[in-house]
């Protein structure tokens, strides 16, 4: 059938990528290189995660910041505070942020309307903002520093970070496959329908969003744990915009799509380091052009057409 | 008790208006039943108050042995008591088989066999087979109506309440969708509460009706019987009556 076909070339396609992306400490010998990548695949886990939500059901999330800002904090409290094993981050991070979705998803999820978007866009502003008034825990605009790796050598964190990157969007393509992404695709469609389909929506929004936070908080422990040093930016609205860029410059939905718009636009950055003051400029334009001529985004529309040469 | 569904004095405002007023009534398993009423006079109100979508002021729906006052939408429909909704409403940018199979994945029907293939075998059922890949919105307003019916099947309701299906079809839509009303009811013993507008085609599937004006039931019986009420004539089918036979009429003063 030609379904399972498209799913066959689309899992070879993911199993190259993942190819190519371990490939790159082989090929390029810059510790700074494999750092900005290593950045770029965290960035990859947060839009991923943004876009199982968000992209699949339609409800905006302005705040994802706070569960990256959740995850990144609870990683330095542990280490630094408490002196914990950094190893234990991998497992409190995803738990601190399921607890902010919870926090967040009972009460404004059941609501239509923009609530919810709201609510997390100030939710994320009012943490930034608590991180500095408490700043004899959190270490105010410093932030924590001293965080311990995980791993000393660099090449080896980046194959951790990517092995983390691959099990969630593994995970997250495989749900939004399911049955369970064709539920979100249809809350997206409209909510009153689903419910006269007798399915019941809160649930299925409140869990999405725990599985979203699980994922970017894990994300934000990795790069907590990269940077050594968290700081209140974790949490700033203007991280959570970038997200929702890369997702749209990826092609929203598709989950594999927001990963590559993550690594695109890293890169981008990355490269435009030269310009100096200009870089802001140029990096605007670009997306203003992407955005204008691709308003499907870029990666995921390019995988389709690709895809359709075999299929 | 047999009844089916047992509606108890049901009363809904909206700020002042007294949208339905001390509605009540009784269902038996396996009828057709049909709602008439004009603009206004609570039909959707009240369908919305049976299926959860609007919240009851006060009374009390009894259906199956279950009591449904203050359960929300979704629970309802998983105690099998499934609706249309008068303005088609498919999910945008999914396939029809989709649509489907959404409503394949409710908790009532999880287990009765596969989404997809369920989906598919009611697409079959009510005709749209052929149009299964199909994207929901390219559908035209007949074939989404059947649409509509495919989705409130798949979860297995014991009663159907259909909200105007035949608004805004044409004609050669309509013998074909009733059709399939029939067929459902007489092959599958489905119960149904049909509002709709369309006389001809109404009267002529129902065994029942209930006729609302201003909120309440004016009167309840056989077609035949709904036709000659009084009330139903004053508040329905008189003025267009009166007018027909006020043009008739003049037509033959003229002539």
């Amino acid at each position: 059938m030609r379904s399972q076909r498209i799913l066959t070339i689309d899992w070879l396609g993911a199993l190259l990528a993942f190819l190519l992306l371990a490939a790159i400490p082989l090929v390029f010998r810059s510790t700074y290189m494999l750092g900005v990548m290593t950045v770029a695949l965290c960035y990859g886990m947060w839009a991923a995660s943004w876009d199982f939500m968000s992209g699949l059901t339609g409800r905006e999330n302005f705040g994802h910041s706070l569960f990256i800002g959740a995850g990144a904090y609870t990683a330095g409290f542990l280490n630094v505070n408490f002196g914990a094993d950094p190893w234990w981050s991998l497992l409190a991070a995803p738990l601190v942020a399921v607890l902010f979705s919870l926090l967040m998803g009972f009460p404004t999820l059941r609501l239509r309307g923009p609530y919810f978007a709201l609510a997390m866009l100030s939710a994320s502003a009012v943490m930034q903002n608590l991180t500095i008034i408490f700043s004899a825990y959190t270490g105010g605009q410093d932030g924590l520093n001293g965080l311990f790796p995980m791993l000393d050598s660099v090449p080896a964190y980046y194959y951790l970070t990517l092995g983390f990157l691959a099990a969630s969007a593994v995970l997250l393509r495989l749900l939004a496959n399911s049955s369970w992404g064709v539920i979100l695709r249809a809350i997206r469609g409209d909510e009153a329908t689903c419910q006269a389909a007798g399915i019941n929506v809160t649930f299925y929004k409140i869990a999405s969003l725990m599985i979203s936070a699980a994922v970017a908080g894990l994300g934000g422990a990795l790069y907590a744990h990269y940077q050594l040093q968290v700081g209140p930016d974790l949490f700033a609205v203007i991280l959570s915009i970038n997200i929702i860029i890369m997702v749209y410059v990826g092609g929203i939905g598709s989950i594999y799509g927001p990963i590559g718009g993550a690594i695109l636009l890293n890169a981008l950055t990355e490269s435009l380091r030269g310009l100096s003051e200009y870089r802001l400029w140029v990096y605007t334009v670009v997306l203003m052009i992407i955005l204008f001529f691709l308003p499907q985004g870029l990666i995921a529309p390019l995988w389709r057409r690709v895809r359709s040469l075999f299929a | 008790m047999s009844e089916l569904l047992q509606v108890q004095g049901l009363n809904k405002w909206f700020g002042g208006l007294h949208a339905v007023k001390d509605v009540s009534f009784a269902l038996q398993p396996g009828s057709i039943t049909g709602v008439l009423g004009p603009n206004g006079a609570g039909k959707t109100t009240m369908f919305n108050l049976l299926t959860g979508f609007i919240a009851v002021d006060s009374g009390s729906v009894l259906f199956d042995g279950h009591s449904l006052t203050g359960l929300v939408p979704h629970r309802i429909v998983n105690c099998g008591l499934a609706r249309t909704f008068q303005l088609a409403r498919p999910f945008a940018g999914m396939s029809v088989v989709e649509n489907v199979e959404v409503a394949c994945l409710a908790p009532r029907v999880r287990k009765a066999g596969k989404p997809r293939e369920r989906a598919r075998a009611l697409l079959d059922q009510v005709g749209l087979g052929r149009q299964a890949e199909l994207d929901a919105d390219v559908l035209p307003y007949g074939d989404l109506r059947r649409l509509e019916i495919a989705r409130a099947l798949a979860t297995n309701p014991k009663l159907l309440l259909l909200d105007e299906p035949f608004a805004g079809l044409g004609g050669s839509e309509i013998g074909p969708l009733a059709e399939l009303i029939r067929t459902l009811h007489e092959s599958e013993g489905l119960s149904i509460l049909i509002i709709e507008h369309k006389l001809r085609e109404f009267m002529q599937l129902v065994h029942h009706v209930i006729a609302m004006d201003f909120g309440e039931v004016v009167a309840v019986g056989t077609p035949s019987e709904i036709v000659r009420h009084p009330r139903v004539i004053e508040a329905y089918l008189g003025t267009a009556q009166i007018d027909l036979e006020l043009a008739r009429h003049e037509g033959a003063g003229r002539a």
